[in-house]
């Protein structure tokens, strides 16, 4: 807990980039407008408007049925550098009022941690609604806002009021906003957790408030705890200073040809591992976390994650693990475009041994190789040895 | 604090506009360290009215209302401003819509009977042109029933018709203090419902009213000399003419608000037009 109240004002501009998209051309504005890639042979809707989103448009949705769907919708491609261009400019008008400014990925949100600041610049709720004005009259954006005592809690005020208003949320009054919610509007809370919870019928706040942490424990294990604290609105995670994200190690492949074919992203995969392992083992950390994020040929993503334990560096572990969040996130047919590799929860490595002299020895012999590959590697160049595959079939 | 007087048998509350400012903790109003959200019950102890603002910023909602009415206790009174889409921000096709829900979200305070005033405050950009004018009685029309007083911030406003009419339909002028600056609207204690009048302490920092910063617009600490005037000439002729009055402090920065408030209640008290017993 905080010996003082925090104040964080979260900003969020509704379906971001039809809103960027209407700035740049006005003939858009009340229009049904559907962001989706042309060209693609099976093109899925990346976003939409409010229109067209009434008119049973889905984010992901093949963009054939979202046009039989909405008819009059004007169909534009994704435009990412003007998403980024009016983010930037989003977080430019926000810089005068805090240090802790924590944007999302071009997506038009951004968490602002204004606590402590009244004596300079008025009461949170004035700066939020002075910001969403200077925003509006400058950048043609009209950003939802909210002011919530965390993340957690700013962040489902804004959803509740989408696509447009405000939403102030006090100190204390946490616990009473979610209680009456379903439970898919706390954010965190994911589809696994979901699908678990409706087994036991649950499907509002106040049914799984109703039971403890121990009862929790039973079926969420070690995720009760974060469960049991979101429900109840609490949320100590910092708002993080501008252009501080979590460290983290990406690495990238684009295929020339879109792919699905296992052994070739196997192989792309493994050198994905060896890039990202030995930039961990250069900065002597190790990755507690590995996601892949697949972009199919038809603009559709997918992301997942798996939790590294423990924490390690070495290409071989990392592999095993990062193959099977993989396979999580291939659940389609279509081709692949492009796959991202990324590393984080980035910590020191474990001293902690294994308990069994096997498992010692054969964490040890792993260790070794990778060292070995490494000295090797750094004396006569990445392409003296490899991996038989890492070469193409 | 609140009594009637045998003197004029008005009634007066006195409080400060909005209570829940974390510099009030640093100040020595409230203990250090107060969270925002135990604020309402030790601001309760020292006034027995406030001016609610975050109604200004959002549309008030019911549930919210209800808890933290039941913070205070049944004797405590409210003052809600009216929300902004409805003063500064008006659309011409919703403002209607707007309205319903404000009476919705309000209905907990009149239910337990303890809003004494609804504040309709608009801003300096609001001059008396026709067409505000309509607006303006339309507004009065669609919020017929609520407690209504109405603040201008500019000078055009300042004319017998106006009063009239306010007269006329029972609804409060709102007497205010701020600096003298040209254009603003001027200081006059004319009561236009007698059932209750309304003034408001903006401050009178005239370097700041116009900054664009709250902090610096309501940075002010009222005299002696100057709470003495008002009491001596304008309250106590407004508490002759209305059955009940309400007075705020808006000049919050540095906590001057709370401290200028528990003059004035002094300054009446001494003066029997308000009675010590609260």
């Amino acid at each position: 807990m905080n010996a003082y109240d925090r104040s964080i004002i979260h900003l969020n501009v509704a379906d971001f980039a039809v809103a960027v998209e209407r700035v740049v051309d006005c003939r858009l504005k009340d229009r049904p407008v559907i962001i989706a890639p042309e060209g693609a042979a099976r093109a899925a809707v990346y976003d939409m408007s409010e229109e067209a989103y009434r008119n049973g448009i889905r984010k992901g949705m093949a963009l054939r049925r979202a046009v039989r769907l909405c008819k009059n919708a004007e169909i534009l491609p994704p435009h990412p550098d003007r998403y980024e261009h009016a983010m930037g400019a989003l977080l430019k008008q926000t810089l005068p009022y805090s240090p802790l400014i924590e944007t999302g990925e071009a997506d038009g949100h951004l968490f602002m941690d204004v606590s402590g600041t009244a004596r300079l610049f008025g009461p949170p709720v004035d700066v939020a609604w002075r910001l969403r004005r200077q925003v509006k009259k400058d950048l043609g954006l009209d950003p939802i806002w909210s002011v919530g005592p965390n993340k957690l809690v700013a962040k489902v005020a804004t959803r509740l009021v989408k696509p447009d208003g405000e939403y102030i949320v006090g100190a204390g009054e946490e616990k009473s906003l979610l209680a009456p919610l379903p439970i898919s509007l706390v954010p965190g809370i994911e589809a696994a957790d979901l699908r678990r919870l409706r087994e036991f019928n649950l499907t509002r706040v106040f049914q799984f408030t109703a039971l403890s942490l121990e009862q929790l424990q039973i079926p969420f294990g070690a995720r009760a705890l974060f469960l049991y604290e979101a429900a109840r609105g609490i949320d100590p995670s910092p708002v993080l200073p501008v252009g501080q994200t979590p460290p983290k190690v990406i690495a990238d492949h684009e295929f020339g040809n879109d792919t699905n074919n296992i052994s070739v992203l196997e192989r792309v995969l493994y050198g994905l591992v060896e890039q990202i392992g030995g930039r961990l083992r250069r900065r002597r950390r190790a990755a507690g976390q590995v996601a892949v994020i697949l972009d199919y040929s038809d603009g559709m993503r997918r992301i997942r994650r798996l939790a590294v334990k423990p924490a390690t560096a070495n290409d071989l572990t990392l592999f095993a693990l990062a193959r099977r969040t993989l396979l999580l996130a291939w659940t389609r047919r279509v081709r692949i475009r492009h796959v991202r590799l990324i590393c984080d929860r980035l910590t020191f490595p474990p001293a902690q041994q294994d308990l069994f002299a096997a498992e010692r020895k054969k964490k040890k012999d792993r260790d070794n190789l990778i060292l070995a590959i490494d000295d090797i590697r750094n004396r006569f160049g990445h392409e003296a040895v490899r991996f038989g595959r890492s070469l193409a079939a | 604090m609140n009594t009637k007087t045998p003197k004029h048998d008005c009634r007066l509350w006195v409080g400060t506009s909005g209570y829940s400012y974390a510099e009030w903790a640093d100040a020595g109003f409230y203990p250090p360290g107060t969270k925002s959200g135990n604020m309402l019950p030790l601001y309760t102890q020292n006034f027995p009215i406030t001016e609610l603002n975050f109604t200004w910023y959002q549309m008030p909602k019911a549930r919210a209302l209800e808890r933290m009415h039941r913070q205070a206790p049944a004797d405590f009174r409210f003052a809600a401003k009216l929300t902004r889409t409805l003063t500064h921000e008006i659309d011409p096709g919703q403002w209607r819509g707007q309205a319903v829900q404000y009476r919705d979200g309000i209905a907990p305070l009149i239910q337990a009977r303890k809003l004494t005033a609804v504040l309709l405050q608009f801003p300096p950009s609001f001059v008396r042109a026709p067409q505000n004018r309509r607006y303006l009685a339309a507004l009065l029309d669609e919020l017929d029933g609520l407690p209504l007083a109405v603040e201008f911030r500019h000078a055009s406003w300042a004319t017998d018709r106006v009063f009239a009419e306010l007269e006329r339909r029972r609804t409060t002028l709102v007497t205010v203090d701020e600096p003298d600056l040209p254009g603003l609207f001027p200081r006059l204690d004319i009561v236009t419902n007698p059932g209750l009048f309304y003034i408001r302490f903006h401050g009178r920092n005239a370097k700041g009213w116009r900054s664009g910063n709250m902090q610096k617009q309501f940075d002010y600490d009222y005299g002696d000399d100057e709470l003495r005037r008002w009491a001596d000439t304008h309250i106590a002729k407004m508490a002759r003419q209305a059955s009940s009055g309400v007075i705020f402090f808006n000049n919050h920065v540095r906590a001057q608000a709370p401290r200028n408030a528990v003059r004035l209640i002094n300054l009446l008290i001494e003066r029997g037009i308000m009675g010590k017993e609260g």
